[in-house]
C-alpha cells in the first residue's frame, strides 16, 4: 500500500484554520476595545433621530404604550435601547405617561432590570403616576387586539396584582384610542408585525419599533410604507444615548462592535482571496 | 451588596462561561448549564402561566364575570388530549384558538401586508427626486420587487428559460443581496449578545472579591473537561443511560 502526501499550499491551510483559533481571535478583538476604549465616532442615523423627534414632539400628558416584548437572550441588544428611551421619556418636562405591558414571558423581569438602570426617581417620576407595568399578557396578537379594544376588560391589575383603579396614571386609559404612541421592543417577528396588524391598521396609532438587528430587514417594508415611524435595531442604542446625553452600555458596545466587524471583514476578504487563488491555480473545482 | 444578589451574579457568570465554552468544544460543564437553563426556563414559564391564569382569568371570574367560565372550561378540555379515549374533546378548544387567532390576523393582513406595501412601492418616484441617488435607489427597489415577484411565478415554467432568463437572474441577485444584508445583521445581533455577557463578566463579576481567582480555576476545569474521555484519567466515561442503547 502506498501513501502519497501532497504538500498543502498556504491557501489550503488558510481555509482549514480551526474554528477554535478564529473564536479565540474574535474574543481578543472583543476584549481589547473593552479594556482600552478607542472612541470611534457614533454618527446619528435618520431612524434614531426620527425616533427621538417623535417622542420629543408628543404633547404634555400623552400616553405611550410600551411593549417590553424581548427575551433574556435579546437583553444585551434591546435593553440599552429601552433604557435610553425611558431616560428620554422621563426627562421630558411636560410629563408623559409610560404604560408598559409584555408580550414576552420574561418581559416583567427585564423591565424591572431596566428600571433599576434608569432610576426614575432621579427625574422625580413615580410608579403608578408617571409609569406602570400592567404585566405579561399571553396570547400574542390576541392580547394586542383585546388591549386595543378594551384594556380594562383584558387586564385589571398591574404586574404585581394591584388593581389598576388604584393608579392615577390609568385614569382615562380605556383602549388604543387613549394612546398617542406605541413603542415595541421585541425579539419576535410575531410581535413587531402583530402591532402593525392590531394597532396601527385599525387605530392608526403612531408606532416606533426596536428589534434585533437580524429582524430589521423584515421590518423595513413597514417603515417604507409609513406604517412604522422608525425601525431601529438595539445595536443603535449608542446613538440614542448620545441624543439623550446618558452614555451607558450602548456607547460602550459601539467600539467593540466596530472592531469585531472589521475582523469579520478581514476574514471574508482572506477567505475570498484563498478561494480565488486556489481557483486560478487549478486547485478548486 | 445583598447575599442573594451576590449569588445571582456568581451563578450568572459561571453559567455564561460554561455556555460559551461550546464554541471551543463540547464538555460536561456546557451540558450542565444547558440542561439547567432548559429546566429553569420551563419552571419560569409554568410560574408565569399559573400567574396569568390567576390574574387574567380567576380574579375576574370570582369578581362576577361569569364569561371567564367558558375560557376555563375550554382550557380544561385541552388536557383531555392526554386521555387515550377522550382525546378528541381537545380538538374543540384547539379549533377555537385557531379560529380566533386566524380571524384576528386576517382582519388586517390584507390591508397592512398587501395593499399598504403595494401602494408604497407604486408611489415611489424615480425622476425629480432629490438627492439623485434616492431616485436610483427607488428604481433599484422597483426593479428588484418586480423581478422577484416574477421569479416566484411557477405556473408557467417557460418564462424562466431562454431569452427571459435574465429577469430571474436579476431577481436572484436581488434576493442574494437581501440574504446577505440579513446575515450581516444576524452577526451584529450575535456580537451584541456576546458583548453583553462579556461586559457583565468584566464589570459585574470580576470586580467581586474572589472572582479573579475563580476565573482561571474555571477555565482550567473547562479545558480539562474538553479533553476526550478516553484520554483523561477521570472521569473516563459517563454511565450510559437506557436511551443511549
Amino acid at each position: 500500500m502506498t501513501t502519497t502526501t501532497q504538500k498543502k499550499s498556504i491557501w489550503d491551510r488558510l481555509e482549514a484554520v480551526p474554528r477554535e483559533a478564529l473564536y479565540a481571535l474574535l474574543l481578543i478583538f472583543f476584549i481589547i476595545p473593552m479594556v482600552n476604549p478607542i472612541g470611534f465616532p457614533v454618527p446619528i442615523s435618520d431612524e434614531v433621530r426620527r425616533w427621538y423627534n417623535t417622542i420629543d414632539a408628543l404633547p404634555s400628558g400623552s400616553a405611550i404604550m410600551i411593549d417590553f416584548g424581548y427575551s433574556g437572550g435579546g437583553e444585551p441588544e434591546l435593553g440599552p435601547m429601552a433604557v435610553a428611551v425611558y431616560h428620554h421619556i422621563f426627562s421630558r418636562k411636560a410629563g408623559l405617561k409610560a404604560i408598559c405591558m409584555s408580550t414576552s414571558i420574561e418581559g416583567p423581569l427585564l423591565w424591572d432590570k431596566a428600571m433599576a438602570e434608569v432610576n426614575p426617581s432621579r427625574y422625580g417620576a413615580n410608579y403608578g403616576k408617571d409609569y406602570i407595568h400592567i404585566g405579561y399578557i399571553s396570547g400574542g396578537e390576541i392580547a394586542m387586539a383585546s388591549i386595543g379594544k378594551d384594556l380594562r376588560a383584558a387586564v385589571s391589575t398591574d404586574y404585581k396584582g394591584v388593581s389598576l383603579d388604584t393608579f392615577s396614571i390609568m385614569q382615562g386609559i380605556a383602549n388604543a384610542g387613549s394612546f398617542q404612541l406605541l413603542i415595541c421592543y421585541t425579539t419576535g417577528g410575531d410581535q413587531s408585525e402583530g402591532w402593525v396588524r392590531q394597532w396601527y391598521t385599525p387605530y392608526k396609532t403612531p408606532y416606533l419599533c426596536s428589534v434585533l438587528a437580524m429582524m430589521v430587514p423584515t421590518m423595513l417594508p413597514y417603515q417604507k410604507a409609513g406604517q412604522i415611524i422608525s425601525v431601529t435595531s438595539g445595536a443603535q442604542a449608542g446613538q440614542m444615548e448620545v441624543l439623550v446625553k446618558v452614555p451607558a452600555r450602548g456607547i460602550k458596545s459601539a467600539d467593540v462592535i466596530t472592531m469585531t466587524h472589521l475582523l469579520v471583514v478581514g476574514f471574508i476578504v482572506l477567505g475570498n482571496i484563498a478561494y480565488y487563488a486556489k481557483k486560478f491555480s487549478g486547485g478548486s473545482k | 451588596m445583598e447575599f442573594a444578589e451576590l449569588l445571582q451574579i456568581w451563578f450568572a457568570a459561571l453559567f455564561t462561561v460554561w455556555i460559551y465554552s461550546i464554541a471551543f468544544r463540547d464538555n460536561l460543564f456546557f451540558k450542565f448549564a444547558e440542561h439547567t437553563f432548559v429546566g429553569a426556563a420551563a419552571g419560569h414559564s409554568i410560574v408565569y402561566g399559573v400567574d396569568n391564569v390567576r390574574r387574567l382569568g380567576w380574579t375576574p371570574l370570582v369578581q362576577g364575570q361569569l364569561i371567564y367560565l367558558v375560557a376555563f372550561i375550554l382550557g380544561i378540555m385541552l388536557y383531555t388530549r392526554y386521555h387515550s379515549q377522550h382525546f378528541w374533546i381537545s380538538r374543540f378548544p384547539v379549533s377555537v384558538m385557531a379560529g380566533v387567532g386566524l380571524g384576528l390576523s386576517l382582519r388586517a393582513t390584507v390591508t397592512s401586508e398587501f395593499i399598504a406595501q403595494i401602494l408604497s412601492t407604486a408611489q415611489m418616484k424615480v425622476l425629480g427626486v432629490s438627492p439623485w441617488c434616492a431616485g436610483l435607489y427607488n428604481l433599484l427597489f422597483i426593479v428588484i420587487t418586480v423581478t422577484v415577484v416574477y421569479y416566484f411565478v411557477f405556473t408557467f415554467p417557460r418564462i424562466h428559460a431562454g431569452r427571459l432568463n435574465w429577469i430571474s437572474r436579476i431577481a436572484r441577485y436581488g434576493m442574494m443581496a437581501a440574504f446577505g444584508y440579513s446575515f450581516a445583521n444576524t452577526i451584529l445581533s450575535r456580537f451584541q449578545m456576546i458583548f453583553g455577557r462579556l461586559d457583565f463578566l468584566m464589570n459585574s463579576w470580576l470586580p467581586l472579591s474572589g472572582a479573579v481567582i475563580a476565573l482561571p480555576i474555571v477555565l482550567v476545569l473547562l479545558a480539562y473537561a474538553m479533553i476526550p474521555a478516553s484520554r483523561r484519567p477521570w472521569p473516563k466515561q459517563l454511565a450510559a443511560t437506557p436511551s443511549d442503547d
